[in-house]
């Protein structure tokens, strides 16, 4: 199998496919939908005996009170249902008021303890209690809690109401989004995943920062490997092209940015390098026609892709199959960039790196 | 085959074998690190052994092994292969790094106190953590949820007498003494702590008068049970200069609860077994729930005998019912543990808060048994943080709730599980495949495919070692294709018609995949050890595989491929 020679004539050409790519991505990057992990809210897994009408089930959600947002599909393995709630008011009050009462507590229990051993703090102990009442008694009427502040005598006791009720908030949430579930649908196994506005600010922290290490730590050993301007930049432009490419099949194909398709992304970083490390190392520290290397390079880095590209097809397929949102994520994630990587390389990589070297050898 | 035996690197790789079978047999806990390391060790020595058929024994023994541990250990699936159930626990509030290691390892001791070793615990970000059973089975499911939820109950007892209960302690207010206050007391560690009116009045009370006695510190003292030790065993607990009269006095005290004030009447009674028989006649279950606590190891005769008084019996292992004594300043012989009935430390009252006037302010202090500096702040340390968790009520640090349970089906897991590795063996032909038509050679191409192989059961046999799940298998079969790539490097730049003898070319080849693996490497490291469990296991395979055809396909391919394909162009040439 002979690969024609696509950097014969005028390769230059070659940059305005990737380039347009990117541009068409970039638009299509705003409309990236956030994932459960990143956006909060609770997701809820059936598998099922028959088909469920999505819009039907919908409409009795909604019928009491929830905005749900219901997909059904046929599996290999039998039928299966999504059902997504967004992020819930009361949990993020909740929250809120959980934070407030942590900040007030430590002194209010030191009052309660002074004002005991020493009449002259009752007042500022009492001043400080009207304060946090009021912080409790938001949490016990979101609760449902038939109590108020007023009549807890210990700060001790109310940290423990104030405790409970929050829990009850969380139980009832749970019980909310649940209960009409099961009224309305026969299923055979449920997963219920909740994650907390906390637990959805930690994913995205920990994701912001892991992704800056990653894009540092690649950036500083490609520099440091080159010891070369151009080349270095080269190679970082045809990884960043990749990712923006990557991110725009998001937004276009509905893909949800989610840990997973997080973790798709970095590898993506890795492997885009890879071709484009391939692709430097030939060009700079071989002999020969430079047009020649980079189609040789070409030949190597193609094959490559196209054996990740067989890889993660299977890996699609068997969402496709199985409707396993990991697998779907990470392979249609990977997908979109080993296509896009394609482009990247040898548009834009190869081309700059074909002027440099020529340029240099002129 | 002969000169195999006289060889002595290929012996001393042959003992590396046996000794990490060995291990591997021994320590299934960490046999994949054991693989890792093996890993590395076999690659390294492939670097400076030139000789093809020591890298080519290298690779086989690495693969033996892998298969090996598979048969041996077997492989570990998370539960959306083996079906299972996960149960969020919720955390009250965010806690550090620290303090979430401390309940993660406090949840995982709850849950294996039950016997189940397949329990998965594990933190999801800093508010939650996950509780993972291969189980469906309702009543053990709900058995865990209680253990989970459950929160210790703390009382100290003086002189048979409710002191103090955890409802009345601040728990903001349960801090390390200060340095001034440890100073002051002449104390190596400490823990203060304040009480609400209620709580300063009944201590007040019950203290009146009692300088110098005990504090029994319980934790979920059983209400309704009494203690059985044969003779022989509780000799040896014994303190040497103590009798056995002595020893039953004290340990009579630590177990007498008779409280008026507080309606409360739970005292332990504990009796010898071997003194039964004179006595059996009077020997009587109080209730018809009455539990006596025995060591495991007591005779079938004695079991019998407790059961026909009416006793529910609890066996413990001996180390939870061993009494540990103490003698306290003025000579007096003081239980200061019993595990099994939550006795968990017995400080001594000093004389200042022992004069009826309600204190709200207290501080138990101590000292440690170790000299030397280093040991000295440890055990002081460990000493501090026991003392605070009992009096917070149990060993979890934060307050919990538990989240709606996930129940996943055996069967459905396993369709997945199947599905999934019908997945890896197409990804593998597929690939074959295409590699035999790129390079139109069967002698390239075999040792591609076999070299895959190999890389995939040592994946396999790692990853399965530790857990198998979604984000893990979804990386294996990624990764099949990342080992491909290091071949395709190799096999391009011998192939190539050009000046270039053999070994320069392998070290074109080597350069660059070296290159790839530490991109690769980098860019997926942040992720495996960012703690976000749900993607670690496709970082790892990931990683592992780039690693393997860094490490593997370098030795595997020296030996194999320059044979032949030096030997095709020898020959055409």
């Amino acid at each position: 199998m002979e690969l024609p020679n696509i950097f014969k004539g005028d390769y230059r050409l070659l940059a305005i496919p990737p380039l347009l790519l990117v541009l068409v991505s970039l638009y299509f990057i705003p409309q990236i939908q956030m994932g459960v992990d990143f956006r909060g809210g609770t997701l809820i897994s059936l598998t099922l005996e028959q088909p469920i009408d999505s819009a039907a089930l919908e409409g009795q959600l909604a019928d009491e009170g929830l905005d749900a947002d219901v997909k059904v599909f046929d599996t290999a393995v039998g039928y299966k249902a999504e059902i997504e709630f967004p992020q819930s008011d009361r949990l993020l009050k909740a929250e809120e008021l959980k934070d407030e009462f942590e900040a007030l507590l430590p002194e209010a229990t030191n009052l309660e303890i002074m004002a005991g051993m020493n009449g002259s703090y009752r007042t500022e102990y009492e001043e400080k209690r009207v304060e946090i009442n009021a912080v409790a008694n938001g949490m016990f009427d979101l609760a449902g809690t038939n109590t108020r502040a007023e009549l807890i005598d210990s700060v001790n006791e109310l940290e423990r109401e104030f405790g409970d009720s929050y829990k009850k908030v969380y139980a009832d949430y749970q019980e909310a989004v649940t209960a009409p579930i099961k009224r309305h649908v026969d299923y055979t196994s449920i997963s219920v995943q909740t994650v907390s506005p906390m637990l959805s600010t930690h994913f995205i922290e920990t994701a912001i920062n892991v992704a800056i290490l990653a894009a540092v730590l690649s950036a500083v050993f490609v520099f440091f490997f080159f010891r070369a301007v151009v080349p270095s930049i080269a190679v970082i432009v045809g990884a960043t092209c990749d990712i923006i490419i990557a991110l725009g099949a998001m937004g276009l194909f509905g893909i949800p940015f989610t840990l997973p398709s997080f973790a798709a992304l970095l590898m993506l970083v890795g492997f885009s390098l890879d071709t484009d490390i391939l692709l430097t190392m030939r060009m700079l520290k071989r002999r020969g026609d430079p047009r020649e290397k980079a189609h040789d390079a070409m030949k190597t880095g193609l094959t490559m892709s196209v054996m990740a590209i067989v890889a993660f097809s299977v890996l699609f397929v068997l969402a496709v199959l199985t409707h396993i949102p990991t697998y779907y994520e990470i392979s249609a994630v990977a997908l979109s960039g080993l296509v896009g990587d394609m482009f990247a390389t040898w548009g834009i990589n190869a081309v700059m790196l074909l002027r440099y070297a020529e340029k240099r050898g002129e | 085959m002969m000169e195999f035996y006289k060889d002595r690197k290929f012996l001393f790789m042959l003992l590396l074998f046996a000794l990490s079978l060995a291990w591997i047999y021994s320590y299934p806990g960490v046999s994949g690190m054991i693989l890792i390391l093996d890993l590395i060790v076999f690659g390294t020595l492939c670097l400076f052994w030139k000789e093809p058929h020591i890298k080519l024994s290298g690779l086989v023994l690495l693969v033996l092994l892998a298969l090996a541990n598979i048969a041996l250990n077997g492989m570990k699936f998370g539960i959306d292969f083996s079906g299972g159930t996960r149960i969020p626990v919720i955390l009250e509030h965010s806690v550090d790094q620290e303090t979430m290691n401390e309940l993660v390892q406090a949840i995982k001791k709850r849950v294996s106190v039950l016997g189940l070793t397949e329990v998965k615990v594990y933190a999801l970000g800093n508010t939650q953590i996950n509780v993972e059973i291969p189980s469906s089975d309702e009543e053990r499911i709900r058995f865990i949820e209680d253990v989970l939820s459950h929160q210790g109950v703390y009382m100290g007892v003086v002189d048979g007498r409710i002191a103090i209960t955890g409802d009345h302690i601040f728990s903001t207010s349960i801090v390390p003494a200060t340095a001034q206050h440890l100073t002051q007391s002449g104390a190596d560690w400490g823990v203060s702590f304040s009480v609400d009116r209620e709580g300063a009045e009944q201590f007040a009370k019950a203290a009146y008068g009692k300088a110098d006695y005990p504090v029994y510190m319980y934790l979920d003292r059983p209400m309704d049970a009494d203690l059985f030790y044969a003779r022989a065993r509780l000799r040896e607990s014994m303190m040497e200069d103590s009798g056995e009269k002595e020893t039953m006095n004290a340990l009579r005290d630590a177990l007498t609860l008779d409280d008026e004030d507080a309606g409360v009447n739970a005292t332990i009674g504990v009796y010898i077994l071997d003194d039964l028989n004179k006595t059996n006649a009077t020997l009587k279950a109080r209730t018809n729930s009455t539990i006596a606590i025995v060591s495991e190891d007591i005779s079938e005769e004695y079991r019998g005998m407790l059961e026909s008084a009416g006793y529910t019996l609890k066996e413990v292992p001996w180390s939870e019912i061993k009494p540990e004594f103490m003698r306290t300043r003025t000579g007096v012989l003081v239980v200061n543990r019993v595990e099994v009935i939550g006795l968990l430390s017995s400080p001594v009252l000093s004389a200042g808060i022992t004069s009826g006037i309600p204190n709200y302010n207290y501080a138990i202090t101590g000292s440690v048994s170790a000299t030397e500096a280093t040991a000295k702040r440890q055990e002081a340390l460990e000493k501090q943080k026991s003392i605070e968790s009992i009096l917070k009520g149990g060993s979890l640090p934060v307050q919990i709730s538990l989240g709606s349970r996930t129940t996943l089906p055996a069967s459905l897991g396993e369709e997945f599980l199947n599905l999934s590795l019908i997945g890896i063996g197409s990804a593998l032909f597929i690939i074959s495949i295409l590699i035999g038509i790129r390079y139109m050679n069967i002698r390239a191409t075999m040792p591609i495919v076999l070299i895959s192989l190999a890389e995939l059961a040592i994946l396999l046999s790692i990853l399965g070692s530790f857990t198998i799940d979604l984000a893990a298998m979804a990386g294996i079969i990624a990764a099949i294709a990342v080992g491909v790539d290091a071949q395709i490097v190799i096999t391009d730049e011998l192939l190539k018609r050009d000046k270039h003898n053999i070994h320069e070319k392998m070290e074109h080849a080597f350069a660059i995949i070296k290159t790839n693996v530490i991109v690769a490497s980098l860019s997926m490291l942040p992720l495996l050890f960012s703690g976000l469990v749900e993607v670690i296991g496709f970082a790892i395979s990931t990683i592992l595989g780039s690693l393997l055809g860094y490490l593997l396909s370098r030795p595997a391919y020296a030996a194999i491929v320059e044979k032949i394909l030096g030997g095709e162009r020898g020959g055409r040439e």
